[in-house]
């Protein structure tokens, strides 16, 4: 790989889209010998004419040098704006330098290589080696790729891809008191041709790589890379909460660094290897909050007492941090000739990912009060002094050590032994939602009159909680707005760390020169703090059976892996310190409702990478030589995953595909090819609609509810809050089919190449419900049992015909006919209709500017001139 | 038949050959010599070797070709010369101990360990080292890609779909992701767990965040297939389905939503089954920073 190696790093290709379409058309030699078959069976690619040693043009400095340039004219249908179409590729009408490379080489092993395509284009990308085979490279390279979010976003603010988003004239900063009006004036400037745009993002990486071979034995090396990212990307944004209120797409400025480094040195002779690697990234967001005005007139949701509605015109998110990360690698294998023919490999690496940006205030509004809460000199929602620390303080070290025996106690039987360990250890301060700089007026209920402090917990006191959407959403800060206890608002963050042991044998049989078994166990135990389950453990369980020497020299790859992953306790509820349950503890009066305490989620329900989970994997390859001059490749997967334990979440998934390949080469004129793949793949969930309340003293269908059972009764389904009138299943199905084919044919000089792809995929999403349950019976109408397909059909068509002019000048006329239709429920009907408002005089359900996929049809065609050096 | 954990010892298997050079192969060889020439490996072996072994040239590789001049054309006398094809038939253990001659450690450390090895393929299954055919890399397609898509078929189609990583498109090989010449990870993955492998590219995701969503921060497959999904982002099922896998909480997360709730579905529409489902709201699923982000809503 050019730039980055195959054991760490990005950047191994630099090409766009049409660099497979020219390397196509290029002509095979036609005295190569015979078509030659890979150990496996499949045909090796014909290679591509090259001069004879004594046709290399040569300097008068003794650099033989080869290049070539294809320039030329697209016409037709290139410059389609379509998000779709232009997803990471840059395609347009005019002269267009498709590519170039030039390689130049002295007989002491100096080289020179310059290569690049797509000049001026969005998907460009240049490359630049020199140095000395075998003593040094030196490789400079950029590449860039357009990211196309949505070629139909209507756009209501200036400012975009910054950092400070001003409504567009029309719209009222905070809104208006009329919604109805609102509602119009946010439509009409998305109807507004002129605020329609695209929102994308270009990537552009820059990098270097320096490798020095010192020996034979030894080798270092050093890379940097920069990569930028910038534009804007389609970002919801809500106001309120308890399901909020109006959510808006606004676009989201993205102006990314990343510098990559990395330096490393290995070392390979007789017994011994060893790699050593340190490596780091730095990642700079240059726009850390986003500021946007807002179009309609919220209303605070109880939280807050002043200022009244129309001053909430400005929200604020806290962009992705900047942020770092480093890591230390070393390798060490060494073989053991004198035990068992031997070997033993050791890998140990550490690292660490860091942000500690500053914190930003909860809003921008200031002088925000509420109900039973007094705000104390410096503890304004608006400033820092209401946070309980000014910056992030966010760590995670990363630590590996793997450790793997190998044994040959025949020349037929290999055995190894592999142990590993893995650890992400969060070491990120807690935080604490609390304004330190905040009381509580009246806070204790049990003490006649009124009392003015705050409640402490983990060392602090303040008023806990944070107001949420920039103070407009209720239920974020505890007792204020209503002095009601509720045990859900969140106090804290959780800190989630993960340990992984892996351990397991592994034996590998030969059963004759051409035919091997395999098999192994492992056990895969993940240890987890803060989440629903602290630990799981996987047992798997793989056979596998190679044949190289099947009939019609055929290949036969073949396993089965059963794994099977259980777990200690499944608690649902494992957040309770995090909650203000833990502050205030749960009423015990009867009549009282103590849901807020009592449920966290549905207590049967099952997350499904921590559940039990039963899991079949079989695959199997064929590979075979149907003639000398036609191979054909065969392959299915099936997987299938049952979570028994899971009587609510994901229930099982499957996926299988089938795949077939054909490949004809009868001679280096001519050569075709064909593949065809089908796949499937499934998942089934189960759900129940949240019903009623837990109350204290109340009948449940599960008994009386208590303080004691509350939250057992609470969370089980067939209680009070999940009744199983309420339950509900859904099943999505994937299914894709890809074919493709293609053919190259040399007619004469000329060489006519064709490559054809069409893709169809389906997913079917339906459910199952009680009428009267998770939907009523006037909704059921509606409903039905299942959403529209979502479907994407897509077509790729492309030819070329390239025949000499001048023995150095070739030109070659390309076709493009591509098209994709695409229908996605989620946006049916909304580039149209942006603002979901049924009632004009409520805000709206939601705002949707980006009118999502679109299909797209194109058709171009170009002529281009290959010029040979 | 030797494991691959022991390099051949070539002169042996060869009953004693000696070298003859690469004159002698190159006189009876001229079209694979023509190739050859313009690859790495000639460059290596002719203008600058770093050992004796690299000065063999033709032989580096094939081992020495005395046995093999005394009977050059016959089939039966092919364990002569280590061949690299299906046709010439060595042992595949025995063709990958000549490469690993050369490319032992670095990159080819976990080589022994990979489940290519155990699936017994041959360095030339997926390297061409006689023809410059590739870009780099001596494949014996002309890309990554392709070389990679002539066994695994299923992850091609899963580039095909409508949301997929840049691979058609030529801006990203397999190679980005994973190493084939073996990892102590699964999959042949480049890094110590998935995250970290994501946050290669993802940086913006890496965090720690203030406020963390458990699953994102434990593996991005959670929710997202790496190679290609019929859904958007990459995501294995559509929203809010997605996310009501793990989410039957207290509050809206319980809802069936279904189609009486699209734009024009007949009944009300709700926000959750239009365009961003439960990120028009909670926009910042993958962590946020704000200390309001509790709910990664800023």
């Amino acid at each position: 790989s050019p730039f980055a190696t195959t054991s760490a790093g990005v950047g191994t290709t630099l090409s766009n889209k049409e660099t497979s379409s020219v390397n196509a058309s290029r002509s095979a030699d036609p005295e190569w010998a015979a078509i030659k078959h890979t150990p496996t069976g499949q045909m090796f690619k014909w290679p591509l004419v090259v001069p004879k040693l004594e046709d290399i043009a040569k300097s008068a400095s003794g650099w033989e040098y080869s290049g070539q340039l294809e320039v030329g004219y697209i016409g037709g249908d290139a410059d389609e704006r379509n998000a779709r179409y232009r997803m990471y590729q840059d395609f347009d009408q005019g002269a267009y330098v498709n590519n170039f490379d030039l390689a130049m080489k002295k007989a002491d092993g100096s080289f020179f290589g310059l290569s690049g395509g797509a000049a001026g284009r969005r998907d460009q990308y240049y490359g630049v080696n020199f140095g000395r085979a075998n003593s040094w490279t030196l490789k400079l390279y950029f590449s860039e790729t357009p990211h196309v979010f949505t070629d139909s976003y209507k756009t209501l603010w200036s400012g975009l891809g910054t950092g400070n988003l001003v409504l567009l004239t029309g719209l009222t900063p905070g809104g208006t008191a009329s919604t109805t009006a609102d509602n119009a004036a946010v439509a009409a400037a998305a109807a507004n041709s002129a605020n329609r745009t695209s929102l994308s993002l270009t990537r552009k990486r820059y990098g270097a790589r320096l490798d020095l071979t010192l020996s034979a034995a030894w080798k270092v090396y050093a890379s940097y890379a920069l990569e930028e990212r910038k534009g804007a990307r389609p970002l919801g944004a809500v106001w309120g909460n308890n399901g909020g209120t109006a959510p808006i797409e606004i676009p989201e400025p993205v102006d990314y660094d990343t510098k990559d480094l990395s330096a490393g040195v290995t070392y390979a002779a007789g017994l011994n290897a060893f790699n050593f690697r340190w490596s780091s990234s730095i990642f700079d967001n240059k726009i850390d909050t986003l500021t946007f005005q807002e179009p309609y007139r919220i209303a605070p949701q109880g939280f807050t007492t002043t200022p009244a509605a129309g001053a909430y015109v400005v929200g604020r998110f806290d962009l992705t941090p900047s942020n770092t990360s480093h890591n230390a690698r070393a390798e060490y294998t060494r073989k053991l000739p004198d035990l068992y023919n031997g070997s033993i490999t050791a890998v140990v690496a550490a690292g660490t990912w860091r942000q500690n940006d500053n914190l930003i205030p909860y809003t921008t509004v200031a002088g925000i009060t509420s109900a039973n809460v007094t705000i104390l000199p410096g503890g304004d929602w608006s400033s820092v002094g209401s946070l309980s620390r000014p910056t992030a303080r966010g760590k995670i070290d990363t630590r590996t050590a793997d450790l793997t025996l190998s044994l040959n106690p025949s020349a037929e039987l290999n055995v190894k032994l592999k142990g590993r360990f893995n650890e992400s250890d969060n070491n990120s301060d807690p935080y604490y939602a609390v304004n330190p700089n905040a009381v509580y007026v009246d806070a204790d209920a049990a003490t006649a009159g009124a009392q003015t402090r705050g409640l402490s917990y983990a060392g602090l006191t303040g008023v806990w909680g944070r107001p949420l959407n920039d103070a407009t959403g209720s239920g974020g800060v505890l007792f204020a707005g209503a002095p009601t206890p509720t045990g859900s608002v969140v106090i804290s963050n959780k800190i989630y760390s993960s340990k992984q042991y892996r351990f397991g044998p592994t034996a590998d049989y030969l059963l004759s020169k051409t035919a091997n078994f395999t098999g192994s166990y492992e056990r895969d135990t993940v240890e987890r703090t803060n989440r629903e389950r602290a630990k799981v453990w996987d047992d798997r369980f793989k056979l596998g059976y190679v044949n190289r020497a099947l009939p019609l020299n055929s290949t036969l790859r073949t396993s089965y892996e059963y794994g099977q992953r259980r777990g200690s306790r499944y608690l649902t509820a494992y957040y309770e310190d995090a909650m203000s349950a833990a502050i205030i503890a749960m009423p015990t009066t009867v009549g009282t409702n103590v849901t807020s305490w009592a449920v966290r989620n549905n207590g049967a329900l099952r997350n499904y990478e921590l559940s039990d989970r039963n899991q079949h994997i079989v695959n199997v390859r064929l590979d075979t030589m149907l003639r000398p001059n036609l191979d054909a490749g065969l392959s299915f997967q099936f997987r299938e995953s049952r979570y028994p334990d899971a009587a609510f979440g994901r229930a099982k998934d499957s996926s299988d595909s089938a795949n077939l390949d054909l490949n004809y080469q009868p001679s280096p004129k001519q050569n075709i090819y064909s593949f065809y793949s089908y796949q499937q793949s499934r998942v089934r969930q189960a759900s129940i609609q949240q019903a009623g309340n837990v109350t204290i003293g109340v009948v449940s269908p599960l008994g009386v509810i208590t303080p004691e059972n509350a939250a057992t009764i609470g969370s089980t389904p067939g209680g009070p809050f999940y009744s199983l009138g309420n339950a509900w299943g859904a099943r999505s199905t994937d299914r894709n089919h890809v074919a493709g084919l293609g053919f190259k044919q040399e007619l004469g000089k000329a060489t006519f190449n064709l490559d054809y792809s069409y893709t169809l995929g389906r997913t079917r999403l339906a459910y199952q419900y009680a009428i009267g349950g998770a939907i009523n019976a006037a909704n059921a109408v509606f409903a039905g049992d299942r959403v529209p397909d979502m479907a994407m059909d897509a077509s790729y068509l492309d030819a070329s015909l390239r025949f000499p002019l001048t023995p150095r000048l070739s030109a070659r006329l390309v076709y493009r006919n591509q098209w994709e239709t695409i229908r996605d429920w989620h946006y049916r009907n909304l580039d149209g209709s942006p603002v979901v408002a049924p009632n004009p005089a409520n805000a709206p359900t939601v705002v949707g500017l980006d009118g999502g996929p679109m299909a797209y049809r194109v058709n171009w065609y170009g002529v281009m001139f290959q010029i040979k050096l | 038949q030797t494991r691959p954990t022991t390099p051949a010892a070539t002169p042996a298997l060869n009953g004693g050959a000696t070298y003859v050079g690469e004159a002698v192969c190159i006189a009876c060889h001229a079209p694979q010599n023509k190739q050859f020439t313009h690859t790495v490996h000639a460059d290596i072996f002719r203008k600058n070797p770093k050992n004796e072994l690299q000065q063999k040239s033709c032989e580096a590789c094939h081992g020495p070709g005395s046995n093999h001049l005394k009977n050059p054309s016959d089939p039966a006398n092919r364990p002569s010369l280590v061949g690299f094809t299906k046709e010439w038939g060595t042992p595949v253990a025995t063709q990958n101990a000549q490469c690993m001659q050369c490319h032992s450690g670095g990159n080819h450390m976990f080589w022994d360990s990979s489940t290519h090895a155990r699936n017994q393929l041959a360095c030339s299954d997926c390297h061409n080292p006689m023809a410059k055919v590739s870009e780099a890399g001596l494949l014996k397609k002309q890309t990554i890609n392709d070389t990679c898509y002539t066994c695994h078929q299923q992850q091609r189609a899963e580039f095909a779909k409508r949301s997929h990583m840049p691979l058609p498109e030529g801006k990203m090989s397999c190679v980005d992701c994973h190493n084939p010449h073996g990892s102590t990870a699964k999959a042949l993955m480049k890094a110590d767990s998935v995250n970290e492998l994501c946050y290669n590219c993802h940086a913006e995701k890496r965090g720690p965040f203030l406020w963390e969503h458990a699953p994102v921060r434990d593996n991005c497959l959670t929710c997202h297939s790496p190679h290609g999904s019929n859904h958007d982002k990459l995501l294995t099922v559509a929203r809010p389905f997605q996310c009501q896998q793990c989410h039957d909480n207290t509050n809206h997360q319980t809802n069936l939503y279904n189609a009486g709730q699209l734009l024009g579905g007949g009944a009300a529409p709700n926000s959750r089954m239009i365009g961003r489902s439960c990120q028009n709201c909670h926009s910042q699923i993958h962590g946020s920073n704000h200390p309001a982000g509790a709910r990664f809503q800023r």
